[in-house]
């Protein structure tokens, strides 16, 4: 077997593990900037979901994709055995494994609307779906030889594949689950919901950081000229641009060195470059994380002034900044590096790609968000409403859902006194730790 | 006029209020008349079950009320100081402060959050007992005991025997000139909220009920009042209100030219708070919405947070420089 075959199967496999591990890093994002009462069935459901998400790829989901087919959908090679693919240069096994991860990432994103609110069966259900019919059709036209490739659409890692569109579904989902309770006021201002554990978010931010070298590098697929490493380059600049710029922002414009703010900067400075990180220029990579950073901060002020709760800012940092990501190429693409696509606008390539890349971004956001509303629209009637009651919702979805809390010593204490509070009425809870004591 | 029971008070204090609004002397007066229409019905109350005050007394207040500087809206922030040390004269005083607080209460006068009252032994306590817990409280030097002269230091009598309080104070001014305790209370205090962004901006709250209003009290209120009292502890002045108490520095310390401006300043946002705080509750009053204020009216507000944050970092200054 060739050296090459081995080195590029082994590199890819490193990276589909990066990428694997990025869902360590959602579960430390979401619980962290979301309530204890809410921690285990959020750590929980992310872990499940993405086996949820592995099984339908398996079955469905690679076939849909990469099977033989037109230019809307594959529809052959269901069911991979792990045989290798004819013209691939590594392991067919190894990028099953590589897109699977990506496909489990876009899901987890979606998710990240439905925080703190959605019941249990609808991430199940959700998840099935979502894995069928979203995410290969989008996946298929850009990846999988669809007609947005055929186009020249620039999209190296996935900024629109697997980044906008699970910010679609997570709009569609936070629009039809409405706004968590106590999060806006009658007056239509805005409280701040804190999530619970600052350091949870940070950790999150750099155990994602170092899953993106899986996922933008490894996107190379290949070890060939060591191109990986210009990519993770590039991944690493934006990233530091993104957190700069969003302190800096933040500092600036509300007179505070906001913590999330920064957090949220640096993870829309990775969404952003994973589109160009192969196409662009260093310098170029700084400034599309820098766009980025400030862009989020603008982008969570707006969701939140059209009253959309959005508890992890999945919508501007995987959304809006998903978005800049893929239009940053039709700018940045430089001559040299653009091996799809043609340069972009600032190398003398005109409108042209910049023009596919808004196509692309169009098309697949609408796509994305469309059959994300309508599978969440019929959900919403066959199961009797998305969302947990609103009893439920305050004694925290750890014990509605799953029975037990992931903070069992802080959370009973703190629940017992929101529900004496709340109303006088025998809770749930109340029942709860009755049979219990 | 003769007002025996907390709803007749309460109801003339919200009957007669709006018509001062606009003016600061007389809305300051008036809120000393209510608490003086409401501690005499509370003693008449008392005299009935308990009897009559059994020793000389002074009530006194502190926060914005000593300061003279209580808006529509304030909260309860007071004291009591007897002549004579015994526990039944404590428990009676103690009932009295409850009784004042549950009347000032009834007429829209919030209770202390931190139980910064006369019903509380901590802030209802004999001559003697007071001249000990300041002694205490000034050899401590802990970050709990510094809140506590600094809040002392505003008290202003407004019923009862006001040389009780004025001894005390006396105490209190003498132990503070150590240094050490000048530094603690500069440290305590000279940390404010920022009013203006680095672009020139107003800096209003981004969330909760009050979002896009500027916090007037924190950002506008604080640096002028906290500055105004160390400089009081480092001059030794006697006067609780900050206009009085920055006219009375030195001028060896403080140029005349420079006091007048702050005092304007001060004076100016006085009015600016009544003319455009919210002002449906105690709360809100600290709040003011900067989207309803005119260009001029946000000029005028930058100026007097300038001014505000120029005398707090000229009082660290003066304090810093003193120490070393």
């Amino acid at each position: 077997m060739d050296t090459l075959f081995l080195m590029n199967s082994m590199w890819v496999m490193i990276s589909g593990v990066l990428v694997i591990l990025m869902i360590g890093g959602f579960i430390l994002l979401e619980t962290g900037s979301t309530r204890m009462k809410n921690a285990g069935h959020i750590a929980g459901k992310t872990i499940l979901t993405f086996g949820i998400s592995s099984l339908v790829f398996w079955a469905v989901g690679y076939g849909l994709i990469f099977g033989e087919g037109n230019s809307i959908i594959g529809f052959s090679d269901f069911f991979y055995s792990g045989y290798e693919v004819e013209g691939l240069g590594l392991s067919g096994s190894v990028f099953f494994l590589f897109q699977l991860a990506f496909a489990g990432i876009s899901l987890t994103i979606a998710f990240g609307g439905f925080a703190e609110r959605a019941k249990l069966s609808v991430y199940l259900i959700f998840a099935l779906l979502f894995s069928i019919i979203v995410y290969p059709f989008v996946a298929h036209w850009i990846w999988g030889g669809g007609w947005l490739a055929e186009h020249g659409k620039q999209d190296f890692a996935g900024s629109t594949v697997v980044h906008l569109t699970g910010a679609m579904a997570a709009l569609a989902a936070t629009i039809l689950l409405k706004p968590r309770i106590g999060k806006f006021n009658k007056d239509g201002s805005a409280n701040n919901i804190e999530g619970h554990n600052q350091v949870f978010t940070a950790l999150s931010v750099l155990l994602l950081w170092v899953g993106w070298f899986g996922f933008n590098a490894g996107s190379t697929v290949s070890v060939d000229g060591a191109f990986f490493g210009f990519v993770a380059l590039n991944t690493n600049l934006a990233a530091a641009a993104g957190t700069v710029a969003a302190l800096l922002i933040s500092w600036i414009v509300v007179g505070k060195a906001d913590v999330p703010m920064m957090l949220n900067g640096a993870l829309a400075g990775l969404v952003a470059i994973t589109a160009s990180c192969a196409f662009v220029d260093t310098w170029a990579a700084v400034v599309i994380g820098l766009v980025a950073g400030i862009l989020v901060f603008y982008s969570i002020r707006f969701f939140e002034s059209r009253k959309i709760d959005d508890p992890i800012f999945a919508l501007s940092v995987h959304g809006t900044a998903g978005v800049w990501g893929t239009l940053s190429t039709g700018l940045f693409a430089t001559p040299e590096l653009a091996t799809v696509g043609e340069p972009g606008l600032f190398y003398g390539g005109g409108l042209a790609q910049l023009g596919v890349q808004a196509l692309g971004v169009a098309a697949s956001g609408t796509f994305a968000f469309l059959v994300s509303f309508i599978i969440l629209l019929v959900m919403k009637t066959a199961m009797n409403g998305l969302r947990v009651t609103e009893e439920e919702e305050i004694i925290g979805l750890d014990l509605s859902e799953h029975g037990s809390y992931g903070y069992p010593e802080l959370v009973n204490n703190e629940a017992a006194k929101s529900i004496k509070n709340a109303n006088n009425t025998p809770s749930p809870l109340a029942v709860q730790q009755s049979t219990v004591n | 006029m003769e007002m025996k029971t907390f709803e007749e008070i309460s109801e003339f204090r919200w009957k007669t209020i709006n018509d001062l609004v606009l003016e600061h002397e007389n809305l300051n007066k008036f809120h000393d008349v209510i608490y003086g229409y409401i501690i005499s019905a509370a003693i008449s109350r008392l005299t009935l079950r308990h009897g009559k005050p059994p020793s000389p007394f002074c009530f006194f207040v502190m926060g914005s009320a000593g300061r003279l500087e209580q808006s529509i809206w304030s909260d309860q922030d007071h004291g009591i100081a007897f002549e004579d040390d015994s526990k039944h004269h404590l428990t009676y005083f103690l009932h009295l402060g409850s009784e004042i607080s549950a009347g000032l209460e009834q007429a829209g006068y919030k209770k202390c959050s931190g139980d910064v009252m006369a019903s509380n032994p901590l802030w209802c306590k004999s001559r003697a007992e007071w001249q000990q817990q300041v002694q205490h409280w000034t050899s401590t030097i802990s970050w709990e005991s510094i809140r506590h002269l600094l809040i002392l230091a505003d008290a202003r009598p407004v019923f009862g025997e006001s040389s009780l309080l004025h001894l005390i104070k006396e105490n209190t001014a003498n132990s503070v000139k150590s240094e050490k305790l000048l530094t603690r209370m500069l440290e305590n205090t000279m940390h404010s909220k920022k009013g203006i962004g680095v672009l020139g901006q107003l800096l209003v709250e981004t969330h909760g009920p009050f979002s896009g209003c500027i916090n007037i009290k924190e950002t506008a209120i604080l640096p002028f009042v906290n500055a105004a009292r160390l400089l009081s502890f480092y001059c030794g002045i006697e006067s609780t209100d900050t206009r009085t108490r920055i006219s009375s520095v030195p001028d060896s310390i403080i140029a005349p030219q420079e006091k007048k401006y702050y005092i304007e300043n001060f004076n100016a946002l006085l009015s600016f708070r009544l003319a455009h705080a919210l002002q449906t509750d105690y709360e809100s009053g600290h709040f003011i919405r900067v989207e309803h204020l005119s260009k001029e009216d946000k000029k005028e507000l930058k100026q007097i947070l300038k001014a505000g944050k120029e005398l707090h970092d000229k009082t660290s200054r003066l304090i810093e420089r003193r120490i070393q």
